[in-house]
């Protein structure tokens, strides 16, 4: 087993057995506390530029399965991890952990203590980290050097639409990194997908005729795209139903005058109670995101908060009072994570029905 | 909003047997910790001599009867509860619930029934109900008929496909059930089938034998907010119970759609049944996809459920006790060690169980013992690691007999029977996968024969390469390494080099990880818990720390086997009682997930870790005690700590290998306490009551005070003072008589009072005799005050305890067993005639 | 044998749906009041109330409509309107309020038209939409829900059953054949 080490901004290095790519890479170092759903996490695009640290200590066990990537090419920066096991199930045509990571070039680190790396980044907030195979100053030298992308989204996204035809409703979704889980949500429930590159203008959004429209997840800041997409946002909200998600809520919130920040620690799991305000049930989601919308800055005017966090307190989710436009902070696909809120998409179709009902009336 | 409920009557598990340990009496321990945190009154209904819980409550609360249907009418009407709390008295408890709402009980004395609704209740009780109710859900249940010919079974066998199982109804004799793969099979079965029926008539069902069994716990609230604590992971498929296979947490080999879509039908069917607490969920998931069957629900608090609280360090209990009063999960108060937003976070680990079920076949060993649907464990251990292998041996080596540090082989089966035994498991079966993989079987034949996922067999493989190169390696900084990592302990490496485990110590030193205690916490790091439940594992990062003050160290039991160890625990939690009342902080190591002596709020750290020589040196070495508890009779383990001078080890009961016996006869017993040169008698017993033997070894029944007191019992008090020697024994003592046929009592030995016994005399006595042992030997004892106590010659009634044996449920024909058979005891009261 | 067609998540979903659409199109709460139509549409109609009260923190005035007696399908003697009145429980005004009709299944849309005449006897509301958790279509009469929370096609044959947990076991809506 080759040694390399996880070293952090903070003068930390973590000597570990190397598995996956023996590539060297630098990113955000960020904890998962979700206990299923390796391989979505680590497919998800929305952990571009990141170096993914599992606190569930065993992951591999059960090899990558054809129907569960949320992505075709990982972007990810790294996995760490206390134990992997390298397994393939012919039966089920799935293949190793250690093949995967490979195939896509993301190095892997395991024989960590990660529990101590989760407690570390509790303490002192976010940092950068690097996969190196030697952790002299000069590695350290380069962490330090190195100014991670701000382009996530165009790096991720695709740069041309594409259908995803079927005969139901006709959905467009914007795609900001997106994962798979929402169009598998969106097949099911038979939609017509035509997915769009991120920085459609409203004009071919709506040429599409929209039943409705999907804002996808995707990596990094939402500070980071240009006002346009702001400018699109407002423009096709009061034109269809709108349903956004992850990096998608937190641009529907800033197109309507709410202020996103950079959370001190991101939050990636499963376990955080959301309360659902109008209800006052709480249920479980996945939730990965390192920015959040801030309640104070909401225009009541505008915006119902649906959804909080009840353990950070967290906007989890928004509803615009005068249009048929909401969005939430967590996962709803459960691609991985609880399927408690999946019913979301069905509300979704819901609307899409009522509108299409009333042949456009009410707008 | 929480109902206003001020008196609850709480039933209790009754005695230990096959199927349910201590965990009931952990879970209404816990229970009634919650419960007077509400200020409401509680009544306790239990029979079990060795319950800690009804030793907290007001003796004049405390009902020692068996639980059961009419026992608890009379309490509804004596006592006028508002509500019943059956969730923690198992099924048994949950059947009389339903009587009592049947027969209008519930009705007309205004009693609710917490956790679940009678009309929900139902619904699990009566198998047919509970069919009824998944279907409407969507969820998935065995298909089965009733036919009466060949063409209906095959019509039937079209629509759900093979593999199927046949069964005669109203058989001739008691015949076995038939797996048919094949229309030959099928046709086969029903020939014999048919052949054996009265009334012509054969059930046909879908077979699931094979797949896999996950278990699914999980919370709601009166609100419906739902929350999973833990999924669980059968190793061993359907077809063996879940209580005699080995299990894991979490689950290991399921992907995120399946476990999802298992977590979602959990909460589906609590929401279905309105479950207000626990409910806990079994499932067969196919090996070939993503279908699934549901075929278990329990709205009560079971086995796995303390499983899934220890997996988790979920405080399970305590939260379902608020739950069922009408908290919602949002409203419940923790204590102040946890974070405030641990009873609504759901759990999620970083580190991996495994549990492995002991079985009773070394006791008794004229049964089947095939592992089946039938359970037959009596006892289970579990082993928390950072790794998958790390767990399976510590929880390996917790489940051996002998505290030696020895891994055990079965190298001595031939190769059919190690095939034969793949097939057909028994007992131990871990051992055996281990040495097929040894002799060279392929890891896909193996999963073929058993139906155990491939992944178990590459960590055992794992395992086995990891003893391989510790052997091959001997005394090497890189195989202490290595077998650290893979969890065996310096013990075992002692043990695997023949060498004195202080070699190893030394050694240590010079190798780059130490070890370390992680903290089992349901946040996965992400809050600073306070939970001060650890494990051992060779990392960075050490959480637990010495205290200050006074610390006294109890090395719990272990897991349960037949014997007196329900007993033990109970032995063992009384003493962790009294250290804390006299100031020492506590810490307590032991294995037993169902042990009430592992309930966190009776000790201020615990271990779970293997009671083994190496665990408990290093465990001493963190915590610095100032005295180390034995309890229970461990010789091996006695003699080994005590060769550490510096150590101030107390063995309690003391030492049991003074016991002498001049015959192997008793009737009749004085106990005394010797406390350096004083004797109090404390009472009499007459040993036999049910069982007329009196050969010692089958003495199981006590009777206080002894028959015919009123005559005898002063002379035969000062006859067993006589033969006492002050300077030989000291604290319970019992010395024991033969009536011969003159009438005369002869004595027959000395020996220190059994464990059992302990419990028996703090039950009848009204003193808590632990609490006095536990005194005298750290040199507290207040003899003026125990003097007073005590009135041996003045007696209200007949206290009995009578052993149980779980004969029936092993299929034994047996009825009388040895003290080394009993799996559990009642006690009952009679008043003088 | 019953068939779920909507379980106890969807319809809390559905009930909160028809909330926020009820807000959005009558650009919030103002003037603002419910009406159920007896037995299970009074039960949704305090749900959605409770509802409101989470997302507005404002009580909205519920009201309870029995139109049995109002029922042009169903044959009766005639009574004098307070006969027809006496069990109805609106305690409050609807004179230029907002009135939100609600009721758990719309099918031939008697029972709305009936309702309808219940609440204009009681006085000259703003406007009045019609709010139902089931509309399983055959209408007889020219009468369309503003807010729906399912549309289920059924034949006539079939039967559509809404249970709420607050007087039956579960709550549900089931298509029994």
């Amino acid at each position: 087993m080759t040694q390399r080490y996880l070293i952090l901004e903070d003068g930390s290095a973590y000597p570990g057995k190397a598995f996956g790519s023996l590539a060297t890479t630098t990113g955000e170092l960020v904890a998962n506390s979700t206990m299923n759903g390796y391989q979505e996490i680590i497919s998800n695009q929305i952990y571009h530029n990141q170096i993914i640290v599992f606190t569930q200590s065993s992951i591999g066990n059960t090899g990558l399965d054809q129907n569960a990537y949320e992505s075709i090419l990982p972007s990810a920066k790294g996995v760490i991890v206390r134990e992997y096991e390298n397994l393939a199930t012919d039966h089920f045509k799935r293949i190793s952990l250690d093949k995967y990571l490979k195939q896509h070039r993301i190095p892997g680190i395991y024989d960590v203590d990660t529990r101590e790396i989760r407690h570390r980044l509790q303490k002192y907030g976010n940092m950068k980290a690097s996969i190196v195979d030697v952790a002299d100053d000069h590695a350290f030298d380069q962490l330090h050097a190195t100014v991670l992308t701000n382009q996530q989204v165009a790096q991720v996204a695709t740069p041309k639409p594409y259908p995803n035809p079927d005969e139901g409703d006709n959905v467009v979704v914007v795609d900001f990194g997106l994962k798979s889980g929402i169009l598998r949500e969106l097949s099911r429930r038979n939609c017509n997908v035509t997915v769009v590159p991120w920085n459609s203008t409203s004009e071919m959004i709506l040429d599409l005729d929209p039943d409705g429209i999907v804002l996808s997840t995707g990596p990094g800041a939402p500070s980071n795209l240009p006002s346009s997409v702001l400018k699109m946002i407002t423009e096709v909200q009061s034109q269809a139903p709108m349903f956004a998600i992850g990096l998608g809520h937190e641009l529907f919130a800033l197109a309507n005058g709410a202020r996103v920040s950079k959370l001190r620690v991101e939050h990636h799991g499963a376990n955080h109670p959301i309360r659902e305000i109008i209800t006052n049930e709480i249920f479980f989601s996945g939730q990965e995101q390192g920015y959040a919308v801030d309640p104070k800055s909401i225009d009541h005017a505008k915006l119902f908060i649906t959804h909080v966090d009840l353990v950070n307190g967290t906007v989890q989710g928004l509803r615009h009072r005068d249009f048929p436009a909401f969005s939430v902070q967590f996962s709803p696909d459960g691609a991985p994570g609880p399927k408690d809120s999946v019913g979301l998409f069905d509300d979704f179709m819901e609307i899409m029905e009522r509108r299409r009902g009333y042949n456009g009336n009410g707008y | 909003m929480a109902m206003d409920i001020n008196k609850v009557l709480l039933l209790g598990g009754g005695p230990t047997n096959i199927g349910h340990e201590n965990e009931l009496d952990a879970a209404a321990f816990e229970r009634l910790i919650a419960l007077k945190k509400t200020g409401a009154q509680i009544i306790y209904v239990d029979d079990n001599p060795f319950s800690v819980t009804s030793e907290e409550i007001q003796p004049a609360n405390v009902y020692v009867q068996q639980v059961n249907f009419k026992n608890v009418v009379n309490i509804v009407e004596k006592e006028h509860p508002d509500a019943i709390m059956a969730t923690t008295g198992g099924l048994n408890a949950m059947q009389i619930a339903w009587q009592l709402s049947e027969s209008g009980v519930l009705s007309s004395n205004n009693v609710t029934l917490l956790g679940i609704k009678p009309a929900d209740l139902r619904k699990v009780i009566d198998n047919q109900k509970l069919r009824e109710l998944l279907t409407e859900i969507n969820e998935r249940v065995i298909a089965s008929r009733i036919v009466a010919d060949d063409n209906e079974a095959m019509d039937f066998v079209r629509e759900v496909g093979f593999p199927v199982i046949v069964k005669p109804i109203s058989a001739s004799h008691d015949t076995s059930r038939f797996i048919c793969n094949n229309t030959d099979e099928l046709e086969d079965a029903l020939d014999v089938s048919f052949k054996r029926t009265y009334i012509k008539r054969c059930s046909i069902e879908q077979s699931i034998v094979g797949y896999k069994e996950i278990e699914m716990v999980g919370v709601r609230d009166v609100n419906g907010n739902k929350m999973l604590v833990s999924g669980l992971e059968d190793m061993d498929p359907i077809g063996i119970h879940s209580g005699d296979s080995i299990i894991f947490a979490p689950t290991q080999t399921l992907i995120n759609e399946e476990y999802q879509a298992l977590r979602t039908a959990t909460f589906r069917i609590m929401d279905s049944l309105n479950v207000t607490g626990t409910c806990h969920v079994q499932f067969a998931q196919s090996r070939t996809d993503s279908n699934y069957f549901v075929t278990k629900v329990s709205p009560f608090f079971t086995r796995n459920t303390m499983l899934a609280a220890k997996a988790t360090g979920y405080p399970v209990t305590y939260v379902s006790s608020f739950l069922e009063l009408g908290y919602s999960l949002t409203e419940v108060k923790l204590p102040a060690k946890y974070s405030k937003y641990l009873a609504f976070m759901e759990p999620t680990m970083d580190h991996v169980l495994v549990r492995i079920p002991l079985w009773p076949f070394r006791d008794i060993n004229d049964v089947d013992q095939h592992l089946n649907t039938l359970m037959k464990s009596v006892g289970s251990t579990i082993g928390i690691g950072r790794t998958v292998e790390e767990a399976i041996i510590k929880s390996m080596h917790s489940s051996q007999f002998s505290p030696r540090d020895i891994l055990p082989s079965v190298s001595k089966v031939d190769d059919d029977d190690v095939i034969n035994q793949l097939i057909h498991p028994l007992a131990s079966r871990i051992l055996i996968l281990m040495e097929a993989l040894r002799r060279g079987f392929s890891i896909d034949e193996l999963s073929e024969l058993t139906q155990i996922d491939r992944f178990y067999f590459y960590k055992l493989n794992q395992l086995l390469r990891a003893q391989s190169f510790v052997v091959n390696n001997p005394m090497s900084p890189e195989s202490i390494q290595v077998g650290h990592k893979y969890g065996f302990g310096d013990g075992m490496l002692a043990e695997l080099w023949n060498v004195n485990i202080s070699e190893i110590s030394k050694m240590n030193q010079d190798v780059k990880y130490q070890v370390t205690y992680k903290e089992i916490e349901p946040s996965a790091g992400e809050f600073l818990e306070n939970t001060s439940i650890f494990y051992s594992s060779y990392e960075l990062e050490n959480e637990s720390h010495p205290f200050e003050g006074k610390t006294a160290l109890v090395i719990g039991r272990g897991g349960n086997q037949l014997g007196p160890n329900s007993a033990a625990d109970y032995y063992t939690t009384q003493i962790l009682i009294s250290l804390k009342k006299t100031g020492y902080k506590t810490i307590i190591m032991n294995t037993n997930p169902n042990a009430v002596s592992l309930t966190p709020q009776l000790s201020d750290k615990q271990y779970i870790e293997p009671i083994q020589l190496g665990n408990i040196l290093n465990i001493i070495d963190i915590d610095q005690p100032d005295v180390v508890f034995l309890p229970g009779n461990r010789h091996y383990l006695a003699n080994q700590l005590q060769q550490f001078t510096n150590l101030n080890v107390i063995v309690l009961p003391p030492d049991q290998k003074v016991a002498s016996y001049k015959e192997n006869q008793a009737t009749t017993a004085v106990d005394l306490f010797v406390q350096k040169g004083e004797i109090l008698p404390v009472t009499t017993i007459s040993f036999f009551k049910h069982d007329n033997r009196t050969d010692i070894h089958h003495i199981n029944d006590y009777q206080e005070p002894m028959t015919n007191w009123e005559s005898d019992e002063v002379s035969l008090i000062a006859q067993a003072i006589d033969v006492v020697n002050v300077g030989e024994w000291q604290g319970l003592v019992q010395v024991l008589f033969d009536k011969t046929a003159t009438g005369k009592y002869s004595c027959t030995g000395i020996r220190p009072v059994r464990i059992t016994e302990t419990a028996f005399l703090t039950k009848t006595t009204g003193i808590n005799w632990i609490n006095v042992l536990v005194r005298k030997y750290l040199g507290l004892l207040d003899m003026n005050s125990l003097r007073n106590q005590i009135v041996p010659t003045e007696h209200k009634r007949y206290s009995i305890m009578a052993a149980h044996f779980p004969f029936k449920e092993l299929q034994s024909n047996r009825n009388e067993g040895t003290t080394k058979q009993e799996v559990g005891s009642s006690l009952s009261f009679e008043n003088f005639s | 044998m019953g068939k779920i067609i909507l379980d106890k998540m969807a319809m809390q979903r559905a009930l909160t749906r028809i909330t926020y659409e009820i807000v959005e199109k009558n650009k919030g709460v103002e003037d603002l009041v419910l009406i159920g139509i007896k037995t299970r549409g009074i039960f949704l109609a305090n749900r959605i109330a409770n509802r409101l009260q989470q997302l507005e923190n404002v009580t909205i005035p519920v009201g309870e409509l029995d139109i049995t007696n109002y029922r042009d399908d169903i044959e009766h003697d005639s009574m004098s309107s307070d006969v027809k009145m006496s069990n109805n429980k609106i305690d409050f005004s609807i004179e230029g309020k907002r009135v939100i009709l609600v009721d758990d299944v719309l099918y031939t849309g008697r029972t709305v038209r009936a309702a309808l005449s219940a609440v204009m006897d009681l006085g000259r509301p703003k406007s009045i939409n019609l709010a139902v958790l089931v509309d399983r279509g055959h209408r007889e009469l020219p009468i369309r829900a503003d807010f729906v929370g399912k549309n289920i096609p059924s034949s006539q044959k079939e039967k559509i059953k809404v249970y709420v947990s607050e007087i039956d076991d579960k709550d549900a809506v089931e298509l029994i054949k």
